[in-house]
């Protein structure tokens, strides 16, 4: 009883330090582009916003591709999986658009990158619940070349 | 500038599929059939009438139209088939509704002959004129009965019959629930109950375009008449109650 | 002049005084399944012979008539009675019912027929007869290839179907859909075909690439979904008998949600460019594209009214996702969803007078419909996930799919097809080789 009430105490915590309103503010699952430069931004549910923390990781990918000019990318939009397929296609390709017009304001040429949505089809995490669906929010930096 | 790309099938299972091919859907012959044997021993019945009795079968609905009709030099002309069934019906008890039985065929197969589409005439169309006339009768009754109630049932009486034919009724679950879902029936009966004739009114509905679902309608409804036989009257006043006519009206149950 | 007052006042008279009609009302009945008895076909020894070594069943006839009596218990409207209580044998029910017989079973309708093997065809004659009338309803024969055998039943029901409930039949149709294996992250999706009743399962494509919302056209050969292929997603078009397959116009980005037009000439379907998703449509003859809307949101999940005078599809431009309709052209959209909640995936229905939808609201998801004004919104049913509802064709029945819950390893999740009738009764799983998704009903194969 004492555990499980224990549990459920971390199990809480654990969600309110990785996300903020319901964007994921964690590192689970983010890999890295080069040390230093996350490869992916979250995003509010049914929002293609880029918050404070996602202009942040965007202008440190924008500096890295300064740096190596020959490195094109794919910005892959996702959405979570409570939506309907064909609307978080668009959702997710919107996503990857806020991603890359960032970029591009950091000076980042249109022809170094491309944008793909998968709507709800590649979920990081498989989980049915809240913390899970955070993570699902994301355009990912993908190298291309 | 648009273009279609037409790509080779690297992502394709091999083989495409192949659609079997259409199923062809014939019109069933009209035939005789001698000597048809019956079931060795069903329980309860035993039949007297008909170990030799010729039989015809008839197929009641048209052909889709992709089609193809069987030859109609096997078709025997209306005029022969009514003579057969005639001679079918003279063995039977009841002489009135038997011979609405034989307008019925040698209407219907007219009808498919002349019209292979239109499969809406189920029921007796000799019917429809005195149907009409009926009817109209009918309205100027209708407004009448509300004046003349010494006439009709007693709320007992009304409600023991009502009673009994809502055990009976199956409405049928495909109808739309949006149209007018009423047909009135008009009955001639037996002192003890018993059904000697049924006729719809406004037949003549039944072969309008987009109304199929009143013949199926009109159909469960003759369906629950035979099936409450006799029909629980009351035991004094024939002359009061010997033609009925019961509005079946599905509308209030399908929306409820 | 006397002569004609005279009839006058027959006229008048006669009625009131002769006929006193009583009129009972008769408003209610019970709403049971219509019971139906679906006798075993019948089939000679010699055409059993051939037909088994063909076909490998023991008796073709019980088993057609199986397709039969399950598609009646399927559609909810009818209740097939058990075969122990028949008390006919088939081969003799077949020439002349003994209605007494299923009278006494609480029969109301019966079906009987016989199977034949002849010029190495099947042949298969059937029967409708109204028990309580004694009178036969129906009488038709189909002649086909053996291996045929189960779209016989199935256009056998179609018929009994519409003889007993006036509309249309859907059960010789096939359903489309997305075939689903392999773990939540990394799922596998095929497109798959079946029967509408699970049978004859057959796959259009290896896996290789995602897939996603097939499809048909009105007459059933061509499909049109959307393809992953080479990582670029685009709608292609699917002919099904040939194999061949082709990418829809040439755009510089992703097209998704594709339909076709009710007549098949065009392809209705989103393009999405800088964040931006539009309505566009590629006629297939001259393979003009036109844009059909230009709104900075999202507008996707386009269908078609039966005319074709009507498009109603989801935009998100009152920031949230609704339900819109507007002319073919573009002109006059209007929002039509206003309950709590978000609406998406409109399709119209083949009568032309309901859209079937998908509501999200308090984190349940809905199907439903309304009518095309808005106006008469009904939930059919309420599930932690569901969505893409398809109509039958002839609009009585709706087949969507649903997902399960899982945890973060994916436990538990599973999706699957479901069907329900407009009515929101007679909710039922539809059987399906793996996991299965975006499911898309044919129009009827045959007629």
């Amino acid at each position: 009883m004492l555990a499980s009430l224990i549990l459920t105490a971390c199990a809480t915590k654990k969600v309110q330090n990785q996300m903020q309103g319901d964007v994921y503010t964690g590192t689970d699952t983010v890999k890295y582009l080069a040390s230093g430069v996350a490869d992916r931004v979250f995003f509010a549910t049914n929002e293609s916003v880029l918050t404070t923390a996602s202009r942040d990781t965007l202008r440190k990918q924008a500096e890295w591709l300064r740096k190596n000019s020959k490195i094109n990318v794919v910005l892959e939009g996702h959405a979570d999986e409570r939506g309907t397929r064909e609307y978080n296609l668009a959702l997710g390709e919107r996503r990857a658009n806020a991603a890359k017009d960032y970029l591009m304001t950091y000076g980042i040429s249109a022809n170094r990158i491309s944008v793909i949505s998968y709507g709800k089809e590649r979920p990081v995490d498989s989980g049915s619940n809240p913390l899970a669906w955070s993570k699902n929010r994301r355009s990912v930096t993908v190298k291309a070349n | 500038m648009i273009f279609i790309t037409a790509l080779s099938l690297p992502f394709l299972a091999k083989k495409p599929i192949d659609l079997p091919p259409i199923v062809s859907v014939e019109l069933i012959q009209i035939s005789e059939k001698t000597n048809i044997p019956f079931a060795p021993k069903a329980k309860k019945i035993i039949e007297e009438v008909k170990k030799k009795e010729k039989e015809k079968v008839t197929s009641e609905q048209a052909p889709p139209k992709k089609v193809k009709k069987e030859k109609p030099d096997a078709v025997p002309l209306p005029d022969e088939k009514i003579e057969k069934v005639k001679k079918i019906e003279e063995k039977k008890q009841n002489p009135e509704k038997l011979d609405n039985e034989i307008k019925q065929v040698s209407e219907f197969e007219k009808e498919e002959l002349f019209n292979p589409d239109n499969i809406a005439a189920l029921i007796d169309k000799s019917k429809e004129e005195t149907a009409e006339t009926t009817k109209k009768i009918s309205k100027i009754t209708q407004s009448q009965d509300k004046n003349v109630d010494a006439s009709g049932l007693t709320l007992s009486e009304e409600d023991a019959l009502k009673a009994q034919i809502f055990g009976c009724w199956s409405i049928p679950l495909g109808l739309p629930y949006n149209e007018n879902l009423l047909v009135r029936i008009k009955l001639e009966l037996k002192p003890d109950g018993t059904v000697i004739k049924s006729e719809i009114l406004d037949h003549a509905r039944m072969n309008k375009p987009g109304q199929g679902f009143y013949k199926v309608l009109a159909e469960s409804a003759l369906r629950a008449v035979k099936l409450c036989q006799p029909l629980r009257v009351p035991a004094k006043g024939y002359e009061r109650w010997k033609e009925l006519l019961l509005n079946f009206d599905a509308r209030e149950m399908l929306e409820g | 002049m006397r002569y004609l007052n005279f009839l006058v006042l027959l006229f008048v008279f006669i009625p009131i005084k002769a006929i006193a009609l009583i009129e009972v009302d008769i408003t209610r009945g019970n709403l049971n399944p219509l019971p139906i008895a679906v006798s075993p076909l019948s089939i000679d020894k010699e055409s059993n012979q051939s037909l088994k070594e063909i076909l490998r069943k023991e008796n073709i006839g019980s088993e057609i008539s199986i397709v039969v009596e399950n598609n009646l218990k399927t559609s909810g409207l009818f209740n097939p009675l058990n075969k122990d209580a028949f008390l006919q044998e088939a081969d003799i029910v077949h020439l002349k019912p003994r209605f007494e017989d299923w009278a006494l079973i609480k029969a109301q309708a019966l079906i009987t027929g016989k199977v034949t093997y002849q010029d190495e065809k099947l042949r298969v004659e059937f029967r409708l007869w109204d028990v309580l009338a004694g009178k036969e309803m129906m009488a038709l024969a189909f002649t086909t290839v053996p291996s045929n055998w189960r779209r016989v039943g199935h256009i056998i029901t179609d018929k009994v179907y519409e003889r007993l409930t006036g509309e249309k039949g859907y059960f010789d149709t096939r359903i489309i859909y997305v075939a689903e294996e392999g773990p939540k992250v990394k799922r596998i999706k095929k497109l798959a075909i079946m029967d509408q009743d699970g049978f004859n399962t057959k796959y259009l494509t290896l896996g290789n690439e995602l897939v996603l919302t097939p499809r048909f056209n009105p007459t059933n050969q061509m499909v049109t979904y959307l393809s992953y292929f080479r990582n670029m997603p685009r709608v292609y078009l699917l002919d099904i008998e040939t194999g061949v397959q082709e990418v829809v116009g040439d755009f510089p980005g992703m097209t998704f949600a594709p339909r076709f037009s009710p007549d098949g000439k065009k392809i209705i379907m989103s393009f999405a460019m800088d964040g931006n998703s539009d309505i566009y449509t590629m006629d297939l003859e001259n393979r003009v594209v036109e844009r059909i809307t230009n709104h900075p949101s999202i507008d996707t999940s386009p269908s078609y009214s039966p005319d074709g005078k009507y498009i109603c599809f989801n935009s998100d431009r009152s920031r949230y996702q609704q339900i819109y309709i507007m002319k073919s052209d573009g002109s006059n959209v209007k929002r039509i969803s206003f309950g709590k909640g978000l609406y998406g995936t409109p399709v119209w229905s083949p009568r032309g007078d309901l859209i079937a939808f998908t509501k999200l609201h308090k984190g349940k998801f809905y199907i439903g419909v309304m009518r095309t004004d808005g106006s008469g919104e009904r939930l059919l049913t309420e599930n932690y996930y569901q969505e893409a509802p398809s109509w039958s064709p002839n609009g009585r029945v709706l087949i969507f799919y649903r997902e399960t819950k899982s945890d973060s390893e994916g436990k538990g999740f599973s999706a699957k097809l479901w069907s329900i009738d407009l009515t929101g009764y007679n909710e039922r799983l539809v059987g399906t080789e793996s996991d299965a998704s975006d499911p898309s009903w044919s129009s009827l194969l045959s007629n």
